[in-house]
């Protein structure tokens, strides 16, 4: 019941002095009924005392995509090999005088890494030099190619920084997608709790233009980010807000990182950290980890 | 750590060889070109895992759920039943044709609700030429035939692949005397992408080919003003054309040009699933996340 309250606060109020925006937009409700303000752990957002503080926030799921693929389990790769095999095996002949100029350098080549590959799938008496009747070797061998043959070696798949245990470099796990999580200090109590970056919204403001620059207050002008749609992607509703008079909701936008680096004020925040979705269970209020664990991507 | 020493080891432990084959007792049955036909259907499955597919599984897709969802409150009302000029229970207007009321439908088809299971995605990929030589002399469409073989890889029933059409050939349906076009004479070649194939010609495309073409802004929208609501805004294809010059920059042409009689330009589709209102610029945000380019004038 609470989501279908928090979506329709969200919708334009008739009356509100705010008006150019679709309906479609979110924008900020205008709430008639005064609401016990929330307390704000940023003091860049916080607002000027003559407007009056909104039970919404924004928290923003900044995002590293993988930078490289996925590497293939045993099983996949098996398959992929056999498949490889079958096709190796069933292929039309290779058109080389239509690829290749007759006896260049680059046909010699190929050739010879043609019969390497096919030794590697089908055993040893296949991929050999081709011979004649009299079991002379006609045609290129492995010797051909021997002196400028210079092995190409690929790149580790794993960064430095996976060995050192880093969570602060956006060079780890490339194959994953990992999250900003900041750890900042809450309440009254002043707990220090792991959370997305968030910050209020003001009067008039949209939501991902609040996003936006929340996201700007708390960590640091240094890197170029794109909020990926004007629409929030889910929200989480605090157990201890509960109560009628003190609702508060959290928007989460989605934004993907381009470019740069967080840096925090270490006054407001304490450290951050960019995390698989695994890894961040434990750093998590449960409440807080079961609102956003199924807006996040498994791997 | 744990996991990165286990992906260590994966990566390092081989692919074991296989078994050796069973000693064949009875020789398989051969079929009219001498060859052994086996016991199962073959077909080749995929030899490696697809990068860009990955790209889109891992990270586009979300985004492209977020950036074109669009709320509704409830159920939509069903639609409304049509108004009848002509009254059928009339004898005297019983057969006559009751128009749509409300005007022309065409580029208004509303797109079906927003939901996880028909996010946008991308079908297929269309190449398309016509030669202009063709029409004095088919063998002139050879040339094409054998750039489009090269450039998409694709084989009729190639694989094992039923629905692996290959290379087919356009066919004039009319007569237009301006360019000498009679039904039935081949003008042209177009060749269907799908799959892993799709996505592969998609990176070469990305890669190779655009960043060289000089001059090249990127697609060209049409301008702002332009009305959405026609048949090709709600049908969910980008398409543009490449000159001549760019079919050499393909890696699978570059490297014997000169086996060909000469370069062709084409057009290229991206065909995508959206349909509706608003459909081609969602096919656009699609096709841009796989970095094509869009310009405007």
């Amino acid at each position: 019941m609470w989501v279908r309250n928090a979506l329709s606060s969200c919708r334009r109020h008739p009356r509100g002095p705010f008006h150019p925006f679709s309906r479609s937009l979110a924008t900020e409700a205008s709430t008639s009924s005064p609401v016990a303000p929330p307390e704000s752990s940023l003091p860049q957002t916080s607002h000027p005392k003559t407007s009056q503080r909104l039970p919404i926030t924004t928290a923003i799921i900044l995002n590293r995509s993988p930078l490289i693929t996925r590497t293939p389990s045993l099983f996949e790769r098996a398959y992929y090999a056999y498949q490889a095999r079958i096709q190796r095996a069933l292929h039309n002949p290779f058109p080389y005088e239509f690829w290749f100029k007759e006896g260049s350098p680059l046909e010699t080549r190929f050739r010879v890494e043609d019969m390497k590959r096919e030794r590697k799938a089908f055993g040893k008496p296949f991929g050999m030099p081709a011979t004649d009747a009299e079991g002379n070797v006609v045609g290129p061998t492995y010797e051909d190619i021997g002196l400028q043959e210079e092995d190409e070696e690929s790149m580790p798949r794993t960064h430095a920084v996976d060995t050192q245990g880093d969570v602060k470099s956006l060079d780890r796990k490339g194959q994953r997608n990992l999250y900003l999580l900041i750890k900042a200090k809450s309440g009254e109590e002043g707990e220090e709790i792991w959370k997305f970056p968030e910050g209020g919204l003001q009067k008039g403001e949209l939501l991902h233009e609040a996003a936006a620059r929340d996201l700007t207050a708390v960590c640091g002008p240094y890197m170029d980010t794109w909020i990926v749609s004007r629409k929030p992607i889910g929200v989480y509703n605090p157990p201890s807000s509960s109560s009628e008079n003190s609702k508060s909701f959290t928007f989460f936008c989605k934004a993907h990182i381009l470019a740069g680096q967080v840096r925090i004020d270490k006054k407001h925040v304490l450290d951050f950290a960019w995390l698989t979705k695994q890894e961040m269970e434990s750093r998590l209020e449960t409440d807080y980890w079961l609102g956003v664990k199924d807006i996040l991507s498994d791997f | 750590m744990s996991t990165s020493a286990a992906v260590i080891e994966t990566m390092q432990r081989t692919v074991g060889s296989f078994r050796k084959p069973p000693r064949i007792r009875k020789p398989l049955k051969l079929d009219r070109h001498r060859l052994p036909i086996p016991h199962v259907k073959i077909v080749v499955g995929e030899t490696h895992s697809c990068r860009l597919r990955e790209h889109f599984h891992n990270t586009l897709q979300d985004d492209l759920m977020y950036m074109t969802y669009i709320h509704e409150n409830g159920p939509r009302p069903p639609p409304q039943p049509v108004r009848l000029t002509y009254d059928p229970n009339n004898p005297y207007t019983k057969f006559r044709h009751n128009p749509p009321v409300g005007g022309s439908q065409l580029g208004k088809k509303p797109s079906p609700p927003s939901s996880p299971k028909n996010v946008i995605q991308l079908e297929k990929i269309s190449l398309h030429t016509m030669s202009r030589e063709a029409l004095s002399s088919r063998s002139n469409l050879l040339g094409a035939i054998a750039a489009f073989r090269a450039l998409s890889g694709e084989n009729p029933g190639g694989g094992g692949w039923e629905s692996s059409k290959g290379i087919q050939i356009v066919t004039g349906k009319k007569t237009a005397h301006k360019w000498k076009i009679r039904p039935g004479i081949p003008v042209g070649v177009t060749v269907d992408l799908k799959g892993p194939k799709m996505y592969e010609f998609l990176g070469t495309l990305v890669e190779f080919v655009l960043p060289r073409l000089r001059e090249f802004p990127g697609i060209v929208l049409p301008p702002e003003s332009t009305s959405m609501a026609t048949p090709s805004g709600v049908s969910g294809v980008v398409s543009f054309g490449l000159p001549p010059e760019a079919m050499g920059f393909f890696p699978q042409i570059e490297i014997n040009q000169d086996m060909y009689p000469k370069l062709y330009g084409m057009h290229i589709h991206f065909i995508t699933n959206a349909e509706g209102v608003g459909a081609q610029n969602r096919a656009r945000a699609l096709v841009s996340g796989f970095q094509i380019p869009f310009a405007r004038k």
